[in-house]
């Protein structure tokens, strides 16, 4: 395709130059002005209904909204001048009539435009004497509660389910001052992907019933993380206060998962935050786990595994950099690797290209395979007699018992401590979860993201490419990393997928592997 | 060697202590006869306090006995001293109130940011003095304790004087 025509412009003063066809506001994004807007959404269908957008044009009759004029060239656009200031302070004093401003206790506090702009450009005092219009809360289903009387009417959630979830289930009912958002009739909001139209919600309208009232938006400390959920790796902010994930929100990368997560990797946190983990080394005496400090439980594996071949059954839930580091225990000794991945129903979103809750719930099966490791639904059939069995942040349960028996002694890597644990590993290792540990997944279509810690681990964990590290040095491999990046660069130059790739360089959006392209899983 | 130290000679009207002496009891004399009250008789006995006198938490309830409180958050996020713990909570109208509101009054530096900040006028600090306790747990005021003190509460400014001018 060539290149689109470019269109030179002057907005505030500052000349700009997009793709023909490219709205003001976009353009003006790109030259680092933010013009005010409710119902425009980058991930959805311009409607211009909220008129909140509205800039001033040299030479035009009247105000424009923003996100619904093409720029053009030569066109000078004031987004502060006196007119457009004051057109948007009353657009906002209008929106304002009936919103109960209940700030206070609405979850929406904090993060809410209707708030910020008020602040920015609105009236200080409201001029309304009559009394405010009042709705009921109504449940929408799934995860959405709906305040009805802090709506703004701006149908970014009815777009999203018309256009993007492609499964119409709200409109606007009633007109005029008495419209609201309803529900079509024997409908709910129980779309996989319905959970969305919370974080589109500019107001507190539409809110999550799962964080109600728990937490405001300005006590949460924020991390760029990628979902450990299914094989799609979807961007997330993962939310954390006071040491526990509180919330998970989509993270915008336009290669994955533009604007959106699905609700069950919205909503499967809470076992980030178990309490029940194993916190310390420990190692076999008779038949109880005794804790010990990592240098003997280290060293106590590594005596395990001298001269001995190691089966690695790994989670695909681990970074690529303990996966790598595993994958050379294998070659070190001799042995084998496999993984095994839970299977659920592929949800997809209809609106987006190549987005779907994936069947593989796990975020890592790609990297797990690029290093070697053999995919199998029967893991341990390769499992020989006197081997050392490494479990590394994997179940036994399901497993059978006569493959399990004919490990020679279990080493189990992992965040807990099940109940197999504890009468048959020899050695236990604890280490951090993803939200605990930094590290990269590699996703279905082969994109390479970063995930950064979000809460410190308990107790002596440490992070499960630190563990791998260490297991390897004690054989006497030279793995001396200290950090995350280390090993990734070490992973870099062994594998050429991942030539040439480094933290850096992955940045916040990722990096294809090499050949990914071609290699792409169905 | 002796060193060598400069008497002077003064007459002896200015080395008495007899004229000295007498002039302070002429005063305690005329303290005697007229006397100037200057100790409060404190505890039956109280001098006004200032309207804007900072002293412990109070929390003001609505008819019905509710505290006003709804649990925004604002207090505890402008507390400089980290003394104010909030667990916010649904009731069972659904309204939005405080599970746990606790102050520890011996991390608080009094400077009424709690006060100032609440858009429901419900935390107020109180034009008081008088605490003791047994513990230091004690001064930990959790909601019940806050909504039972019955002192007046501090005026943040002087009604006639707002800008404190």
């Amino acid at each position: 395709m060539a290149d689109p025509k470019m269109i030179n412009l002057t907005i505030e003063g500052r000349a700009v130059s997009v793709p023909a066809g490219t709205s003001i506001l976009e353009a003006a994004k790109t030259a680092g002005v933010l013009i005010p807007h409710y119902c425009y959404h980058p991930g959805l269908p311009v409607a211009g209904v909220c008129r909140m957008c509205l800039v001033e044009v040299e030479k035009a009759p009247k105000l424009a909204p923003s996100c619904a004029t093409a720029v053009a060239d030569g066109q000078v656009v004031h987004v502060h001048s006196p007119k457009a200031l004051e057109a948007r302070k009353g657009v906002l004093e209008m929106l304002l009539i009936n919103h109960p401003l209940d700030c206070p206790i609405c979850d929406q506090a904090g993060e809410c435009e209707l708030q910020d702009y008020t602040y920015q450009e609105g009236r200080a005092e409201g001029r309304l004497r009559e009394g405010k219009r009042f709705n009921p809360v109504e449940d929408f289903g799934g995860d959405v509660m709906y305040v009805a009387n802090r709506c703004i009417l701006c149908t970014r959630c009815v777009r999203f389910m018309d256009d993007v979830a492609q499964d119409a289930a709200l409109n606007v009912s009633e007109r005029g001052d008495r419209a609201l958002i309803g529900k079509f009739e024997g409908k709910d909001l129980t779309h996989p992907w319905a959970g969305n139209v919370i974080d589109l919600c500019p107001v507190g309208a539409l809110l999550s019933k799962d964080s109600l009232n728990k937490v405001r938006a300005w006590e949460v400390d924020r991390t760029a993380s990628v979902c450990p959920g299914c094989s799609q790796g979807c961007n997330m902010i993962v939310e954390t206060r006071d040491n526990l994930v509180v919330r998970l929100r989509p993270r915008a990368n336009e290669e994955v998962n533009h604007f959106f997560m699905c609700d069950q990797g919205r909503l499967d946190y809470r076992w980030m935050n178990r309490q029940d983990r194993v916190e310390y080394p420990m190692v076999r005496r008779g038949d109880a786990l005794a804790v010990t400090e990592w240098e003997g439980a280290v060293a106590e594996a590594a005596a395990l595994l001298k001269g001995k071949r190691a089966f690695v059954l790994a989670s695909p839930g681990l970074p690529n950099e303990a996966l790598f580091l595993l994958s050379r225990l294998v070659k070190k000794t001799g042995g084998a690797g496999a993984f095994r991945v839970r299977q659920g129903d592929e949800a997809p979103l209809p609106g987006v290209n190549d987005l779907a809750r994936r069947a593989d719930l796990a975020p890592n099966g790609r990297g797990a395979e690029l290093f070697g490791l053999a995919r199998a639904n029967a893991p341990l059939a390769g499992l020989q007699a006197g081997d050392v069995l490494v479990v590394a942040d994997e179940e036994l349960a399901g497993l059978d018992a006569p493959d399990v028996a004919r490990a020679g002694a279990i080493v189990v890597i992992g965040t807990t401590l099940p109940a197999w644990a504890r009468h048959a590993a020899t050695v236990v290792l604890p280490i951090t979860n993803v939200v605990e540990e930094e590290g990269t997944f590699t996703n279905l279509r082969g994109r390479v993201q970063r995930f950064r810690q979000a809460r410190s681990g308990p107790g002596f964990s440490r992070p499960s490419w630190a563990v791998a590290a260490d297991l390897l040095a004690a054989l006497g491999e030279s793995a001396n990393y200290l950090l995350a990046s280390e090993v990734f660069d070490a992973l870099a130059a062994a594998h050429s997928e991942f030539a040439g790739m480094s933290y850096e360089a992955l940045g916040l959006k990722g990096a294809l592997v090499a050949g990914a392209g071609t290699g792409a899983v169905a | 060697m002796a060193i060598g130290v400069k008497v002077l000679d003064r007459p002896v009207a200015q080395t008495s202590y007899i004229r000295a002496t007498l002039k302070g009891m002429a005063l305690t004399a005329k303290h005697l006869l007229s006397p100037q009250k200057v100790t409060t008789q404190y505890p039956e006995q109280k001098k006004p306090l200032s309207p804007r006198w900072r002293g412990t938490h109070r929390m003001l309830t609505t008819e019905d006995g509710k505290a006003k409180c709804v649990a925004c958050g604002l207090c505890p996020s402008i507390c400089p001293a980290n003394c104010i713990k909030l667990v916010p909570g649904e009731d069972e109208q659904g309204n939005r109130y405080p599970l746990v509101f606790e102050i520890d009054e011996f991390r608080c530096i009094f400077c009424g940011y709690c006060q100032e900040v609440c858009p429901e006028e419900a935390i107020h600090l109180g034009r008081h003095y008088e605490n003791s306790e047994y513990s230091r747990q004690g001064f930990v005021y959790d909601l019940e304790r806050l909504m039972a003190q019955t002192h007046p509460v501090c005026e943040l400014w002087d009604p006639a004087d707002p800008k404190g001018e």
